[in-house]
C-alpha cells in the first residue's frame, strides 16, 4: 500500500478532500495496479536520471576517488565520492559483455537484448551498405529535411522490433541527451548553445578568446543545462545525458594530470545535476544513474601503438586487397576527410594480384578498425575471387586450348560446389523482398496520404516524428529493395551459365561477379586457403589435364598472417613486439561432433579462437529451456578444415598459453577441487562471469561468443509466413549479412586505428582493463537505493535495462513485464536484476 | 650570505601550501636557518655535490636582503666526456615575502632565464639586417644585472607596451620605406624570437622540475601560475588573462602539449615501421620522450633489399637510394637486438649486432608533424623548412608591405596556403620549431644516454635550425648563464641592486592603494607612452610593508573565495542557474574558507566589491551554519556599496530561512559582527537552511 501510494503521486492523493468516502475506489485503483504490473514492490522510483558516460573505466574512478586533494582536503572528485560512495550505491564489479566498444555496448545498455550491433561501423555484404552508428553530422543533415528521424542504431534495432529503455515512457515524460542511439533530431540544442557561449560577462569572453575558445565543450555544456531544466518538468520521468569527454580524452593522453583534469569536470556536472535534483519535488523519487559503456586501456607512460591492417590486406604477402573503411586513413591529414558524408572510403592498392585499378568495383576486403582493440574484417567470398580469376583468364585471347578447357571446367566445378547454397540463399531471399515490396506499395500509400499540419499536443506527443518515421523507412527500404535485387541479379546471371555455349568472351565480367560485393562469408578452410591470384607460372595443368588449383594459385592463410605479424621497432618494455593477440571466426558445431562429446544441444556455430598452432580454442554455447546460456571451453590445436568441410584438430588438455589465459591466471576464482575438470565442463554465462571477472580477460569467454556467436537459423520460410513475419525474418537476415568473417584482438597495448593515432589509450578488447566500466546509482529516500553500499557480485551490460525497468516498477522481480511496457515491445531479458541495489 | 641548497639529500622540503601547519612552518625555517648558517656563499656554478646518482634538477635558495628569495633551479650538465657533469644554474626566480614567513602575503616577481641576456650594440645590429638568418656574432656577453625574462607581477605592462611599440611600428617607421620597414620589422622580430626561445628553455626547465619531484619551493598553484603566465607571452593580449584562469589554462595547455608528443611519438614510430627504419626516443630525465631519433640499417642498406620509401612526414630523401650512405663515413653505431627486436645487451642469448646510421633527428612537441631538426645527410634541409614561413613573412609583410587585414587577395592566398600546408601537414610554411629546439638544447644538456660524438654531431647541426642572429650556441648560453647566474648573486648582495629594486617595486604597488582609478589610468598612460620607460612609484613611508602585507593578504584571501565562489560548477563558467550551484560543503575544507572569511572580516575596510561578491555567493552555496554567520558578519563588515547591496539582496530572498533573514537586517541595520549576540546560536531551522 505504502508503495502504491508513492506511485500515485502521494501529494495529491493526501490532499484528496474525502478520503474516506473513496475508500472502496481507492482499494479497488490498488487491485488493478497490483494486478496489471507485478513488479509493483519496485515501484519507489518514479523519475530516473541516466548519465551516460562515455568510457570511464571503474579502477580510474576509484583511484581519485580515494585520493585526497591536497588543496581542499577531501576527495578528488568530492562529488561522486559524496552521492555514490557514501550516499549510494555501486557496482565494483561491472563488465561490459561482448565488445568493448561504444556501438555495440551502448545498444546492449540501452536494450537490455543481446548484440544485434558488433560493431562502430558495419556493412553489409551483399551491397556494401555501410551502417555507420557514431556518425551523428548526416543524421542531423538528413533530420533537418525529414529523411532521418532516428539514428542509424536505432532505425538497425526498430527494424528488429527491439525497444530502446527510453521507449518505456511515452516521449512527454523523456528528455533524451544526443547520443549515438538517439530519437528524433533536435535543433534548438545547437542555436541555444550558440547564444548561451557569448552571453557572458565581455571580460570572461575576453578571457577565453585569448585563451583559446573551447567550442568542443559548446553542445555538451547546453545540454547539461537543458537537462537541469528538464528536471524542474515534473511531467518528465526520463531523462539520460551522455558525456563524451573521459574517452575522447583518453585516446590521446595517458597522463594522470589531464585525465583527472576531466574527470574533475565531470565530477562537477555530477554535482551540479544532484543539486539541480535535491532542489525539485520528486527528488525522495529521484534515482541518479551513473553508467559507462566500457573501460579503457590507458597506462600513464605508456603509448598505445598502431598497427595498420589497412597496409596489410593491401600489400603482397596481405592478399593485395582493395580495402575498404568507414574513414579514410590518417583523416587528420586529408583535406578531402573534412567532408562528414564521406564514409566508404577504399584504398586502392598497387599489389593487387588481378584487380589492378579497379578498387571502386572490386574492393575485396572491408575492414572496421573502428574499436582500435579490435578490427573486424570481411574478405569477399575466395570462390568468387577464384570465379573472376578464371574468368579473367578465359577472355585472354591467346590461351592454349587444353588450358581454356581445363579453366572452364575449374569454373563450373566451383559455380557447382556453391551452386545450391547461392541459389537457396538467393530463393529465399527474394520471397523476403517480395514481401519487402508489398510492404513498400502500402507505406508509400500511407505516407501519400499523411497529414502536413499538427497541433501543439501532436506535436508534444511526437507525432510529426513518428510520421517522418514512416518515409524514412520507405526510403531505407526502397534502397534496400533495388540494391539486394541488383546483388541478386548477378548472382542469378552467374548461376545461370551453362557449359554449352559459354563463351567467357562476350560475358561483362561486372554482370556475373557482382561489383561492390562480398558474397557469402567464408569458411574456416577458405580463410586458410584464401585465393587472392594465379602464381607467377599461371594456370598450371595436372597429369589428367584439370587446373593444379594447389600450384596454380596464390593462397593466403589469414589465421596465421594476422598472428604472426610482428614489428621491428620495439621500444616499450611493456608492449610485445606482436601486434595481434588473438584471431577468431566461428566453425559450425556439426562438424566438431567427432572430437567432443556433449554437443547435443549445442547451438549451431561455436566459435574458434586462434591464437597459434598450438594456442586454440573453441567455445561452444547452449542454451536451456529458460533461455540461459551456457558454455564450454575446449582446449585445441592444429584446426584445419578441409574443402569438403570436415574439420581435423587436435583436443589437448588445460595449460597455460591458451587463448584468453584463464588457466593461468592467478584471479581465476573457481569452486576447490580439480581446476581443469571444472573448466572442461558446461556453465551458465554467470557461473562463468564469476569464475572469471578478476582475471586479465575478465569475461572474454563469454564476451567473444556474444560477439560472434550466431543463435537463429534463417533457412527456412514456412509457407504460412505474413509479409509482416517475412519482413522481420529480412531484417534479421540483414543482421546477418553484417557478420565479419574475422574478429583480430590486438595485444596489451595495441591498437588497430588507421584513420588517426590514439597514444593515449584504447579499448575494444577483453582485456580487462578495457571490459571493467562504471555503473553507480544513488536515489532519495522512497527510492530504497541502498547508502553505501558497494555489490561485489559481477553483473554484466545485460543486466542494467532490466534493472532500471524494475526500479521504476515497469519489471517485477520474477522478470515479469509490466502491462505498459509489454505493450511498447518489450520483451523478455536475458540479463539478471542487479536485486543487491535495493535496501529492504 | 649564505645560500641554500634544497635537494633530496638535504631533505628539506619548501612546500608552500595555506594548509602548512604553523609549526611545520617553524620547522622549515628552523632548516632554513641552519642551512643558512651552516654553507657557503657559492658565488658561482656549484660543483656537483654527492648527490642522488638520478638528481637532475635541483634548487638553491638565496634570501634577498629586504624581504624576499632567490629561487634557482640549476640543472646537471653531461657533456658526454668523462669529466664530471656540472650543475648550471638556469632559471631564478625572486619571491618578494615582505620578510615574513606568511605564504599568504609572497609575490613572484622575476624570473630570470639565466642565457638571456641583453643583446650587445653589434647583435642588435646584425638583428637588424634583413634577411640575415644566422648567428653573425659568437660569443654574448653577460650583463652587470642580468634582464629578467618577465616581471610575474605585472604582466599586464608588457601588453601596453607590445602595443605602443606597434602603434610605433605602424605609425611612425613603416612609412619612411622598405628599408627602415624591412630593418626595423626584423629586429622587432628577432628580440621577439630570442625572448621567446628563452621562455620556452625557461618553461621546459619548469616542466621537468614539477615532474621532477624534487623539493618543491614552489606551490602546484604557483608553478603553473608561472608556467601560465610564460605560455601567455606568445599571446598579444595574454598579459590581460584573470589570474584565476590561469590553472585551467596552463592544465588545457599541459593536455594539448602531450596529445601533441603523443601523436607524434606515434606517427614517427609508424612511418619508421613502414618505411623499414629503426625508431629511436630520445628521453628527457624524468622519461618523458621529447624528441626521436631515425636510424638506418646498413646491412640492408648495402644488401639492396630497399623498401618502398614514402617520405611523406619524415621530410628527408630516400635513404635507400641514397649512394651516400652506401659508403658512409660519417658517425655511425652498433647495436644488439634481442629476438623480439628490444635493445640488448651483446650478451643476451640469440642478440642480433646491427650498424646504424642516423638519418634525422626529430622534435615531438611540435604542432601536427614531429619538427625535423637534424638531416645527417642534408644540414641545410631542416633549415629551409625553418625558413620556409619566416621568408615568406619578411617579403609580404616587411618588403611588400602587404597585411591579411588590409589586402583582400593577399588574405584569401595566405589563408588557403595556411590551411593546405598546416592540414596536410607539409613541413613547409609551418610554425616555427624554436620550441623543439629549445627543449634539444635542454635534451644535450641533460641526457647522459648518447654518445659524445653524436650529441656534438647533433648539436652542431641543429644550431642551423636557429635563424635568429641574437641566439647563441650551447657552450656560449652555459657560459653566460653561469657568468649571468654570478652577477644576478652579486646584483641581490647589493643593496643598491635587487633589495632596491624590489623597494622601488613595492612602492609602485602601493600606486593602488593610494590612487582612484582616474589617477591610475594617466600613470599607466604615462608608462606606455615612455615606452615603459617612466613608472609612478609612492613616496617611502614607514607602514608600507604594513599596509601592503593586508593588501596583498586580501587579495590572496579574495582569490581564494572567488574560486571557493565558482568551485564545483563546470570550470571556468558561470553557475546559470540557483537550482545547480552545487554546495560548496562536498568540496572544501569549510575551516579554509572560515579562515579567508575572518580575515575579511577583520579588515573589511580594505576588501572590495570582488570579496563582497564572492561572499555572498558562498553565503548561497553552503548549507553550513557557521560558513553562513561568518558570511553575512563578512559582509556586515566591508565597507563598501556592493556588500550592503548583497545584504539586502539576501534579507529579500523570500525562500530563504526567516531566522538568516532577520539575522541580515540586524546587520542592514548596523548592528556589528563583534556584538556577542549575533555570534552565537542556531539562527536556521535545523537540517535544511537552504533556501528551499
Amino acid at each position: 500500500m505504502l508503495y502504491a501510494t508513492l506511485v500515485c503521486s502521494p501529494a495529491r492523493l493526501i490532499t484528496a478532500s474525502s478520503i474516506f468516502s473513496k475508500t472502496f475506489l481507492f482499494a479497488l485503483a490498488i487491485g488493478i495496479v497490483f494486478l496489471s504490473s507485478p513488479s509493483l514492490l519496485d515501484a519507489q522510483t518514479t523519475r530516473l536520471v541516466v548519465l551516460k558516460i562515455d568510457g570511464l573505466p571503474n579502477d580510474t574512478v576509484e583511484k581519485f576517488v580515494q585520493e585526497r586533494d591536497p588543496q581542499t582536503g577531501k576527495s578528488q572528485l568530492p562529488w561522486i565520492d559524496h552521492i555514490f560512495y557514501q550516499g549510494g550505491t555501486r557496482l565494483a564489479n561491472f563488465y561490459v559483455r561482448g565488445v568493448s566498444l561504444s556501438g555495440p555496448s551502448w545498444s546492449m545498455l540501452d536494450t537490455g537484448q543481446h548484440l544485434q550491433i558488433k560493431g562502430n561501423v558495419e556493412f553489409d555484404r551483399y551491397t556494401l551498405h555501410v551502417y555507420d552508428y557514431l556518425n551523428l553530422i548526416p543524421f542531423f543533415l538528413k533530420g533537418a529535411s525529414g529523411g532521418q528521424v532516428d539514428m542509424v542504431g536505432v532505425q538497425v534495432l526498430d527494424s528488429l522490433g527491439i525497444p530502446l529503455l527510453l521507449d518505456a515512457w511515452p516521449q512527454p515524460e523523456r528528455y533524451s541527451g544526443f547520443s549515438i542511439y538517439q530519437r528524433g533530431p533536435r535543433y534548438l540544442t545547437f542555436s541555444n548553445a550558440l547564444q548561451n557561449r557569448f552571453k557572458r560577462p565581455p571580460r570572461e569572453l575576453f578571457d577565453e578568446w585569448t585563451m583559446g575558445l573551447e567550442l568542443r565543450s559548446l553542445i555538451s555544456d547546453e545540454l547539461i543545462k537543458e537537462l537541469i531544466l528538464k528536471l524542474q518538468d515534473p511531467q518528465i520521468h526520463y531523462l539520460d545525458l551522455v558525456l563524451q569527454d573521459f574517452d575522447h580524452l583518453a585516446h590521446s593522453n595517458a597522463d594522470r594530470a589531464s585525465q583527472l583534469r576531466v574527470l574533475k569536470e565531470l565530477d562537477a556536472v555530477i554535482g551540479q545535476v544532484w543539486t539541480a535534483i535535491q532542489n525539485t519535488p520528486e527528488a525522495p523519487e529521484t534515482a541518479l544513474v551513473m553508467v559507462s559503456d566500457h573501460g579503457i586501456n590507458s597506462t600513464e607512460k605508456i603509448y598505445s601503438q598502431g598497427f595498420n591492417l589497412v597496409k596489410l590486406l593491401g600489400s603482397a604477402a596481405g592478399g593485395g586487397h582493395h580495402v575498404t573503411t568507414k574513414r579514410r586513413l590518417l583523416l587528420d591529414y586529408a583535406i578531402k576527410g573534412l567532408n562528414p558524408f564521406y564514409y566508404f572510403i577504399t584504398t586502392n592498392t598497387p599489389d593487387s594480384y588481378y584487380l589492378k585499378g579497379q578498387s571502386d568495383e572490386y574492393p575485396t576486403a572491408l575492414l572496421d578498425f573502428d574499436g582500435n582493440e579490435r578490427a573486424a574484417i570481411h574478405l569477399r567470398d575466395s570462390d568468387l575471387n577464384l570465379l573472376q580469376l578464371l574468368l579473367l583468364r578465359l577472355r585472354e585471347k591467346y590461351i592454349a586450348e587444353p588450358v581454356r578447357r581445363a579453366l572452364t571446367q575449374a569454373f563450373f566445378d566451383t559455380l557447382g560446389r556453391r551452386r545450391h547454397e547461392w541459389a537457396s540463399n538467393a530463393e529465399v531471399m527474394k520471397v523476403e523482398l517480395g514481401a519487402l515490396h508489398r510492404v513498400i506499395e502500402k507505406q508509400s500509400e500511407l505516407w501519400k496520404a499523411r497529414p502536413r499540419k499538427f497541433t501543439a499536443a501532436e506535436l508534444r506527443l511526437g507525432r510529426d516524428d513518428d510520421l517522418n518515421r514512416i518515409g524514412a523507412r520507405l526510403k531505407q527500404w526502397q534502397a534496400q529493395e533495388r540494391d539486394y535485387n541488383e546483388y541478386l541479379r548477378s548472382v542469378n546471371s552467374l548461376l545461370a551459365l551453362k557449359p554449352v555455349g559459354f563463351d567467357p568472351a562476350k560475358l561483362r565480367i561486372g554482370d556475373v561477379i557482382p561489383r561492390q560485393a562480398m558474397g557469402e562469408n567464408n569458411t574456416v578452410y577458405q580463410l586458410q586457403n584464401y585465393v587472392v591470384g594465379f602464381t607467377a607460372k599461371g594456370p598450371l595443368l595436372d597429369e589428367r589435364g584439370e587446373l593444379d588449383l594447389e600450384r596454380s594459385l596464390l593462397r593466403v592463410n589469414y589465421f596465421s598472417l594476422l598472428q604472426n605479424i610482428t614489428v621491428r621497432n620495439n621500444v616499450q618494455r611493456e608492449v610485445s613486439h606482436r601486434p595481434v593477440d588473438f584471431v577468431a571466426t566461428t566453425v559450425p558445431v556439426e562438424a566438431l561432433r567427432g572430437y567432443f562429446r556433449d554437443l547435443d544441444e549445442a547451438e549451431k556455430d561455436a566459435v574458434w579462437i586462434y591464437g597459434g598452432p598450438n594456442q586454440q580454442a573453441l567455445i561452444f554455447a547452449r542454451r536451456d529451456a529458460a533461455g540461459q546460456l551456457s558454455f564450454l571451453y575446449h582446449p585445441v590445436r592444429e584446426l584445419v578444415q578441409a574443402a569438403d568441410g570436415s574439420i581435423h584438430l587436435e583436443a589437448t588438455s588445460w595449460q597455460s598459453g591458451l587463448p584468453l589465459k584463464v588457466f593461468e591466471d592467478p584471479d581465476l576464482a573457481i569452486p576447490a577441487g580439480d581446476k581443469e575438470q571444472w573448466l572442461s565442463q558446461w556453465h551458465t554465462d554467470v557461473e562463468w562471469l564469476r569464475a572469471l571477472h578478476h582475471t586479465r580477460y575478465s569475461n572474454g569467454l563469454v564476451g567473444v561468443y556474444e560477439v560472434l556467436g550466431h543463435q537463429q537459423a534463417l533457412n527456412q520460410i514456412a509457407e504460412t509466413m505474413s509479409d509482416e513475419q517475412l519482413l522481420r525474418r529480412l531484417a534479421r537476415r540483414v543482421r546477418r549479412l553484417t557478420d565479419t568473417d574475422l574478429v583480430v584482438v590486438a595485444n596489451d597495448h595495441w591498437n588497430f586505428d588507421a584513420r588517426g593515432f590514439n597514444p593515449g589509450g584504447n579499448h575494444g578488447s577483453f582485456l580487462r582493463v578495457s571490459t571493467h566500466s562504471t555503473w553507480m546509482l544513488a536515489g532519495g529516500s522512497h527510492t530504497g537505493i541502498q547508502r553505501g553500499a558497494v555489490i561485489a557480485e559481477p553483473y554484466d551490460s545485460l543486466s542494467f535495462v532490466p534493472t532500471m525497468l524494475a526500479l521504476t516498477g515497469k519489471l517485477g522481480h520474477d522478470m515479469s513485464l509490466s502491462s505498459e511496457i509489454k505493450e511498447k515491445g518489450f520483451g523478455p531479458f536475458p540479463g539478471r536484476i542487479v536485486k543487491e541495489l535495493i535496501s529492504r | 650570505m649564505a645560500n641554500t641548497v634544497i635537494s633530496r639529500t638535504a631533505n628539506c622540503q619548501f612546500k608552500r601550501s595555506r594548509s602548512i601547519p604553523n609549526r611545520a612552518a617553524l620547522w622549515l625555517v628552523a632548516c632554513f636557518l641552519l642551512q643558512f648558517g651552516c654553507q657557503a656563499l657559492a658565488q658561482t656554478a656549484v660543483p656537483a655535490q654527492p648527490t642522488d646518482q638520478n638528481e637532475f634538477l635541483r634548487l638553491e635558495v638565496k634570501p634577498v636582503s629586504g624581504g624576499g628569495e632567490l629561487i634557482t633551479i640549476q640543472a646537471k650538465v653531461e657533456d658526454g666526456r668523462d669529466s664530471a657533469p656540472l650543475w648550471i644554474p638556469m632559471v631564478s626566480v625572486l619571491r618578494d615575502t615582505l620578510g615574513d614567513s606568511n605564504p599568504d602575503n609572497d609575490r613572484l616577481r622575476y624570473l630570470w632565464a639565466l642565457s638571456y641576456t641583453r643583446p650587445t650594440f653589434w647583435r642588435r645590429l646584425t638583428g637588424a639586417v634583413p634577411f640575415l638568418y644566422t648567428h653573425a656574432v659568437k660569443n654574448p656577453k653577460p650583463a652587470k644585472n642580468p634582464p629578467p625574462l618577465i616581471d610575474l607581477a605585472t604582466v599586464d605592462q608588457g601588453v601596453w607596451e607590445k602595443l605602443a611599440w606597434s602603434a610605433l611600428q605602424a605609425i611612425l617607421l613603416d612609412p619612411y620605406g622598405t628599408p627602415v620597414r624591412a630593418s626595423t620589422r626584423a629586429y622587432r622580430q628577432n628580440i621577439t624570437d630570442y625572448r621567446q626561445s628563452q621562455i620556452i628553455q625557461a618553461l621546459s626547465l619548469l616542466s621537468l622540475y614539477q615532474e621532477s619531484g624534487q623539493p618543491r619551493a614552489f606551490t602546484g598553484g604557483e608553478l603553473k601560475e608561472i608556467q601560465a603566465r610564460l605560455l601567455l607571452t606568445d599571446k598579444t593580449f595574454g598579459g590581460l588573462v584573470n589570474q584565476r584562469k590561469l590553472p585551467r589554462f596552463y592544465e588545457k595547455e599541459n593536455t594539448k602539449a602531450r596529445d601533441e608528443r603523443g601523436h607524434n611519438w606515434e606517427l614517427l614510430r609508424q612511418q619508421a615501421e613502414a618505411n623499414n627504419l629503426i625508431f629511436e626516443p630520445l628521453l628527457m630525465p624524468d622519461g618523458s620522450a621529447t624528441h626521436a631519433l631515425l636510424w638506418i640499417d646498413k646491412a640492408e642498406l648495402q644488401s639492396g633489399a630497399a623498401a618502398r620509401f614514402d617520405g611523406r612526414f619524415l621530410n628527408f630523401s630516400n635513404p635507400w637510394t641514397d649512394h651516400r650512405l652506401q659508403t658512409w663515413r660519417g658517425y655511425s653505431e652498433r647495436r644488439f637486438f634481442d629476438t623480439d627486436q628490444r635493445p640488448a645487451n651483446p650478451e643476451t642469448p640469440g642478440a642480433t649486432e646491427v650498424e646504424l646510421i642516423p638519418l634525422a633527428l626529430y622534435g615531438l612537441d611540435n604542432p601536427k608533424i614531429p619538427a625535423l631538426l637534424v638531416d645527417f645527410r642534408d644540414g641545410g634541409n631542416p633549415r629551409r623548412r625553418e625558413m620556409s614561413r619566416r621568408v615568406l613573412q619578411d617579403v609580404t609583410r616587411n618588403v611588400l608591405a602587404l597585411s591579411q587585414f588590409g589586402d583582400l587577395p593577399y588574405f584569401m592566398g595566405r589563408s588557403t596556403l595556411n590551411f593546405v600546408t598546416g592540414k596536410r601537414g607539409m613541413d613547409f610554411n609551418q610554425p616555427s620549431r624554436l620550441k623543439t629546439y629549445a627543449q634539444l638544447k635542454l635534451l644535450l644538456s641533460l641526457n647522459a644516454s648518447l654518445e659524445p660524438e653524436l650529441r656534438s654531431g647533433i648539436r652542431d647541426r641543429a644550431g642551423l635550425v636557429s635563424l635568429n642572429p641574437l641566439e647563441s650556441g650551447d657552450e656560449a648560453e652555459r657560459r653566460l648563464a653561469q657568468d649571468q647566474y654570478t652577477a644576478l648573486l652579486n646584483y641581490a648582495a647589493n643593496p643598491d641592486g635587487l633589495p632596491a629594486r624590489v623597494a622601488r617595486d613595492r612602492r609602485t604597488e602601493m600606486v593602488k592603494l593610494e590612487h582612484g582609478q582616474p589617477a591610475r589610468f594617466m600613470f599607466r598612460l604615462a608608462n606606455v607612452l615612455s615606452l615603459g620607460r617612466y613608472t609612478h612609484s609612492e613616496k617611502e613611508t614607514a607602514d608600507l610593508n604594513e599596509r601592503l602585507d593586508v593588501a596583498r593578504q586580501m587579495a590572496f584571501h579574495t582569490n581564494f573565495l572567488q574560486e571557493v565562489a565558482h568551485s564545483g560548477l563546470h570550470p571556468g563558467k558561470r553557475p546559470f542557474s540557483l537550482a545547480a550551484s552545487p554546495r560548496l560543503d562536498v568540496v572544501w575544507d569549510l575551516s579554509e574558507i572560515r579562515s579567508s572569511l575572518r580575515f575579511l572580516a577583520e579588515h573589511g575596510e580594505a576588501a572590495g566589491s570582488k570579496a563582497a561578491t564572492a561572499t555572498a555567493q558562498i553565503f548561497s552555496r553552503t548549507g553550513d551554519d557557521d560558513v553562513r554567520r561568518d558570511c553575512l558578519a563578512t559582509l556586515s563588515q566591508i565597507n563598501n556599496k556592493k556588500a550592503r547591496t548583497e545584504l539586502t539582496r539576501i534579507a529579500q530572498q523570500p525562500n530563504l530561512a526567516q531566522s538568516w533573514r532577520d539575522l541580515t537586517s540586524l546587520y542592514l541595520g548596523g548592528r556589528r559582527s563583534t556584538d556577542p549576540t549575533l555570534s552565537s546560536g542556531t539562527v536556521s531551522t535545523p537540517g535544511q537552511p537552504d533556501q528551499h
